[in-house]
């Protein structure tokens, strides 16, 4: 049983279930991605972004599609 | 092979054949080898090497002479910009964990609009540099091709996302499995330990932690050693990739400490000394680090920090702080502050002196211990002492003994036996600490140190002390 342990690369199967997994995920982001490009410009305003004052440089970056609802 | 003084290899950068870290005259470098060279020359062109510095997401380097290359093949060698202490994964707070995991996607995702991708997500790659975490891993990138998965998607889950759910979910030591698994939290065993409602009501670690430790189990080939049961070339598409990484992204970000403290975050709030007595040693440890700090000191260590009410003190009198605490809340509590304030002078993390962290990894030496990282010009030792002597029976002359293994100056304080703190201590125990005196102390410190100063802390009965290392 160890034995066949040692010798599983848990890689190969991380990879699959990535695959998997992305496909999930991917459904709603694309949704989420095309409410916001209906939408978002009409909600926009410059100073929204300076409200939300932590985590900003995380997502500063990456504009529209990273703010969060949670 | 020439007259320089001699390279030696770093003892953590031995797995990457695109290149390696090396010190001349203690100073950094790192290798770039031939192999490496297209997508180095990929890294530089496509502008993403200067945007992810120019963001404070890389941490700068300059390029030197090739001459400087202790192996040969090398196709450049830079001189990346210093950390000033390395701190380890597993000595973070649970905050200070999961700042690095954001900064690695933020890294992926400014990567990906260049076409290049990280090639590594290990948090081992992330260092903290004036307050904030920093990729110091200037050869994580490569050229992406448009198919792939997420090469780095299980060191990612592995490395931040198990840890940090550990920690959020079930409790906040967790993180030190990390110190038992320098690859990262095997996935089976945080899907073991995460409560099971995290399986169905947390889809974030539902589908990255449970469903990928299954996944790993199932579709590796764990019937037998039968290769072909292994399957190949596993494809993406970028949009799929993208929505990937965004999910790991929600599902950090979702991750939040229970708001609870732990008996040592709440004890800076209510010290047994009145306030008369906190002024006072308050302007003691100033007076004293000032002192210390006039003798050149410029790195202060403050061993018990708890939430930095010293440390900062350190800090105004010019000192670079390290501020080690034994409580993961309390660190966490400090980390928050200093974040919150914009504070760059001082680094805290978790560790504990009594028991400070091994060498690990690779001959012991991957990851230097916490002794072999001793950079301190002063320790600060506040409300320490009964702690080590009392709390885990050290005998005072062996805590003079690694004090001055650690630095040259020391400012320590004394709390008699009296002191309502140690008779905590002492409550339900017997008391076989018959040299815990002050004329002890003395006697104990004056093998190793010159007692330069002691001044009564006002309205307690506790001493500070201020030493000097001998010869």
């Amino acid at each position: 049983m160890h034995l066949v342990f040692l010798y599983i690369d848990p890689g190969a199967g991380s990879l699959v279930i990535q695959a998997i997994i992305a496909g999930l995920v991917s459904i709603p982001f694309f949704f989420r991605n095309a409410i916001r490009k209906t939408f978002g410009r009409f909600q926009r305003k410059p100073d929204d972004g300076a409200a939300v004052a932590t985590g900003s440089s995380v997502s500063e970056d990456k504009g529209a599609a990273s703010t969060d609802p949670e | 092979m020439t007259d320089r003084p001699a390279a030696e290899r770093e003892p953590g950068s031995y797995r990457d054949p695109s290149g390696f870290v090396f010190r001349r005259d203690g100073v950094l470098y790192r290798q770039i080898n031939h192999s490496f060279a297209d997508d180095w020359a990929t890294f530089d062109v496509s502008g993403l090497h200067s945007a992810l510095v120019k963001e404070g997401v890389l941490v700068a380097d300059a390029p030197v002479s090739l001459d400087l290359a202790p192996e040969p093949g090398a196709v450049a060698v830079i001189k990346p910009e210093a950390i000033e202490f390395v701190t380890h994964p597993f000595e973070w707070s649970f905050s200070q964990l999961k700042d690095a995991a954001l900064l690695t996607l933020r890294a992926q995702s400014m990567a990906g609009a260049c076409g290049m991708t990280l090639r590594d997500a290990s948090a081992y790659n992330v260092q903290f540099k004036d307050g904030k975490p920093i990729l110091i891993d200037t050869l994580s990138f490569e050229r992406a091709s448009a198919d792939q998965p997420w090469k780095p998607y299980r060191q990612f889950c592995e490395n931040f996302l198990a840890p940090l759910a550990l920690m959020a979910r079930r409790d906040g030591r967790l993180g030190q499995l990390l110190r038992t698994w320098v690859d990262g939290v095997p996935l089976d065993l945080a899907s073991e330990l995460l409560p099971r409602s995290s399986r169905y009501f947390a889809p974030g670690l539902a589908a990255h932690i449970h469903l990928h430790a299954r996944g790993q189990r199932q579709l590796s080939g764990d019937s037998g050693p039968n290769p072909a049961a292994a399957p190949r070339a596993v494809t993406m598409s970028e949009n799929r990739r993208l929505a990937l990484l965004d999910h790991l992204e929600r599902t950090v970000e979702g991750l939040h400490l229970p708001a609870h403290g732990t008996v040592w975050a709440d004890y800076a709030d209510q010290t047994s000394y009145s306030a008369t007595g906190t002024a006072s040693k308050e302007a003691i440890v100033r007076r004293m680090t000032e002192a210390v700090a006039a003798d050149g000191g410029k790195v202060a260590w403050d061993v018990g920090a708890n939430t930095g009410r010293y440390s900062a003190i350190a800090a105004d009198a010019g000192f670079w702080v390290l501020a080690l605490d034994i409580d993961w809340a309390a660190v966490e509590r400090h980390y928050l502050a200093l974040k919150a304030s914009g504070e760059k002078r001082i680094m805290p993390f978790l560790a504990d002196i009594a028991e400070p962290s091994p060498g690990i990894g690779w001959g012991n030496v991957e990851r230097a211990s916490l002794i072999d990282r001793s950079n301190a010009d002063v320790v600060i030792g506040l409300a320490l002492v009964h702690h080590l002597a009392i709390g885990r029976n050290v005998p005072l002359p062996m805590i003079s003994n690694l004090m001055a293994r650690l630095s040259p100056h020391l400012i320590l304080e004394w709390i008699p036996k009296a002191d309502p703190m140690v008779q905590k201590l002492l409550a339900a125990r017997e008391d076989i600490f018959s040299d815990y005196t002050p004329d002890g102390f003395r006697a104990a410190f004056s093998r190793d140190f010159e007692i330069v100063e002691e001044t009564p802390i006002e309205d307690s009965g506790r001493i500070l002390f201020r030493m000097q290392r001998l010869g």
